[in-house]
């Protein structure tokens, strides 16, 4: 009861000085907005990411270039993997597909229509380990891989660009300068892992390897296993055949990277800490810039409101009174910033994730109150020297203060 | 109720030391209206602060209620100004950006009250204010402001009423009206020390004492005769030009 007069105390003189107030929690209030945006903008990349990673299926492993070692020093990569080793890997027991695959931008066009896409080069079995249909026509088949034919099937918002509502199959397309044959088109899917596939066309891994790509090595292979309890003893399957196919002796490194579904979310997760560290101490710095900028005004009010000092002790306030009345003043000036700064907050992450299309946010009721706490904290703490000051004035010299 | 014995207090100032109160005795009695006067550098505000436990003295004792309060805690002194005394300043000392209720409630608040609101009321009923309960200071006159700072030392229902100058910012028709107050606070049982040095008004106490210099130079009892002699005095010399706050 005492606490809540004593807040409505300071809420009265905040009020008095509304223009000032803000001003004083001008560094509060961006460093809130920064503490929510930062929160938002990690929750969101999260959620987003895990989101992406949930549309792979739980059955699948990936083998990738490179080693732990190489990407820790970032020393380019060099590739190791090539169609053989894919189909290799489809031969094990425990594995029912392969897919190799390779990806590149690149331009399509149709007559006058030219459009920016995603250029996957892969085998017959893509589509069917990531369960992705086609709406009109085929997909790709073993023959068009075998005999690397100059066939594509388009991603959903490909063809609806190119082609609009007339058929798109059997037409033909220029892709990177060279003529390809539409075979098929495929389902609306969104995205698969980190690619929005609607805007992806498949072309078979041999007629892009030679053709388009100028490499022999394919970026990665995904592998759908029988069993997908199995995946631990299979990943390490897969690593002692890779070896074989590399011709790796013991004790040399792998040139490879075997990856299941949950450590690529780690490996996302360890992306997002590293973020959060960067966007908290930006946050950190500015309430801690904001926490002094409450400090000065507040020893300016104690100056100002010297007499009223006086008089609350001559009618009976405590030490202990006083200095809770200008510690809490403090705190509600900086709760009262911190909601500017959520607003403040919540505005920028809307105009980013409106102006970046890319960049999700999400906020949680959770990231709010965690945002007034610190700022009622900073407040608390900035006013713990002028609230002191305050309570140590002797009554008499308070009293005849001008 | 008051009772200060050998009371002394000195002050540093630079090199050299003031004795602004230089051993003083006296003895108030409950319900005594008693006017505390003299010229400026007399000592009297530092008699009033002394009393109204604002301050400690540097030797001698203070009885207040019984209890001594010479040697208490600054907390003990904020509980003792809280309960048993109500200040009246000169200049008012309101918190002008409140409503006059809640200046009323300030010494309810520290004294952990609950509800404030109807004993405030009450206190402003007694001074005459409850129309203007919710106005803010500056929209009250001079008397209005000292009426509502009496009803804020009564609140407590304090039995010692400090005043210090209460009518020195006030013009002399309304000084009489807060002097008319203090008369009924006083009928009422309540002790009442006037701080002032405007005679005529502390001619209108029971009691009045003197002091200069730390001391206290005359301390007698008022009756008819000597009191319209003290205001007669009053009205043949009129007060000092720039009189001390």
């Amino acid at each position: 009861m005492f606490l809540l007069r004593i807040c409505m105390m300071a809420a009265s003189s905040l009020r008095a000085n509304l223009m000032r107030s803000v001003l004083a929690c001008l560094g509060v209030i961006f460093g809130v907005a920064a503490v929510v945006s930062a929160m938002a903008i990690l929750e969101g990349s999260t959620r987003d990411a895990v989101k992406r990673f949930e549309t792979l299926g739980a059955d699948q492993i990936i083998v990738t270039n490179g080693n732990d070692g190489q990407r820790r020093s970032r020393s380019v990569v060099r590739p190791s993997l090539t169609h053989p080793d894919s189909d290799a890997l489809a031969e094990l027991e425990s594995v029912e597909n392969t897919a190799p695959e390779s990806i590149i931008t690149a331009q399509i066009k149709h007559f006058e229509k030219n459009l920016s896409i995603q250029l996957l080069a892969t085998n017959h079995n893509y589509t069917e380990i990531n369960e992705y249909k086609t709406v009109r026509g085929r997909t790709l088949t073993k023959q068009d891989v075998t005999s690397g034919r100059k066939v594509c099937v388009l991603g959903h918002k490909v063809a609806r660009g190119l082609f609009g509502e007339t058929p798109a199959v059997g037409a033909r397309v220029r892709i990177g300068g060279l003529g390809f044959t539409v075979v098929g088109v495929m389902e609306k899917k969104g995205f698969l892992g980190m690619r929005d596939v609607d805007e992806q066309v498949i072309i078979p891994l041999t007629t892009g390897l030679t053709r388009l790509f100028g490499s022999k090595y394919v970026q990665f292979i995904t592998i759908q296993v029988k069993n997908s309890n199995e995946l631990e003893s299979v990943s390490q399957e897969v690593k002692r055949q890779m070896r074989v196919e590399h011709s790796i002796r013991a004790g040399e490194p792998d040139d490879f990277r075997v990856l299941t579904k949950e450590q690529i979310t780690q490996n996302v997760g360890g992306f997002v800490d590293i973020m959060a560290i960067v966007l908290y101490s930006i946050a950190g710095i500015s309430l801690v810039v904001g926490g002094i900028g409450i400090t000065n005004i507040m020893l300016v009010s104690v100056t100002e409101r010297t007499r009223e000092i006086g008089v609350r002790m001559a009618v009976g306030a405590k030490r202990s009174d006083i200095l809770l009345q200008f510690l809490l003043e403090a705190g509600v000036v900086s709760v009262f910033g911190g909601g500017l700064g959520v607003l403040l907050g919540r505005g920028f992450t809307k105009m980013l994730e409106n102006v970046t299309v890319l960049l999700k946010t999400f906020t949680t009721p959770r990231s709010i109150m965690l945002a007034l706490g610190m700022a009622f904290f900073t407040g608390v703490a900035a006013g713990l020297y002028p609230a002191f000051r305050a309570s140590r004035l002797d009554p008499v010299e308070a009293l005849r203060h001008e | 109720m008051i009772e200060l014995r050998q009371l002394r207090k000195h002050y540093k100032m630079g090199d050299s030391i003031v004795h602004a109160l230089d051993g003083v005795d006296v003895h108030i009695a409950a319900g005594e209206f008693v006017s505390l006067t003299g010229a400026s550098g007399s000592g009297k505000s530092t008699m009033m602060h002394l009393i109204g436990c604002l301050d400690r003295p540097t030797s001698g004792s203070y009885i207040l209620d019984g209890v001594a309060v010479n040697k208490m805690s600054d907390r003990q002194l904020a509980v003792v100004r809280n309960r048993k005394i109500g200040f009246v300043f000169q200049t008012f000392n309101l918190i002008n950006r409140t409503s006059a209720v809640d200046n009323v409630a300030v010494p309810l608040i520290y004294s952990r009250k609950t509800s404030t609101k109807a004993a405030a009321m009450a206190a402003l009923e007694k001074v005459g204010l409850t129309p203007r309960a919710s106005h803010k200071p500056s929209e009250l006159s001079g008397g209005e402001r000292q009426r509502v700072a009496i009803a804020r030392a009564i609140v407590n229902e304090p039995k010692l009423i400090l005043a210090d100058e209460p009518t020195g910012n006030l013009d002399s028709r309304t000084g009489e009206q807060i002097m008319g107050i203090f008369h009924q606070l006083h009928e009422a049982g309540t002790t009442i020390v006037l701080v002032t040095h405007e005679m005529d008004v502390a001619a209108q106490a029971k009691r009045i004492i003197r002091m200069r210099d730390g001391k206290i130079v005359a301390d007698e009892m008022l009756d008819d005769k000597k009191r319209s002699a003290l205001q007669a005095e009053a009205l043949r010399s009129p007060e000092p030009v720039g009189s001390p706050t």
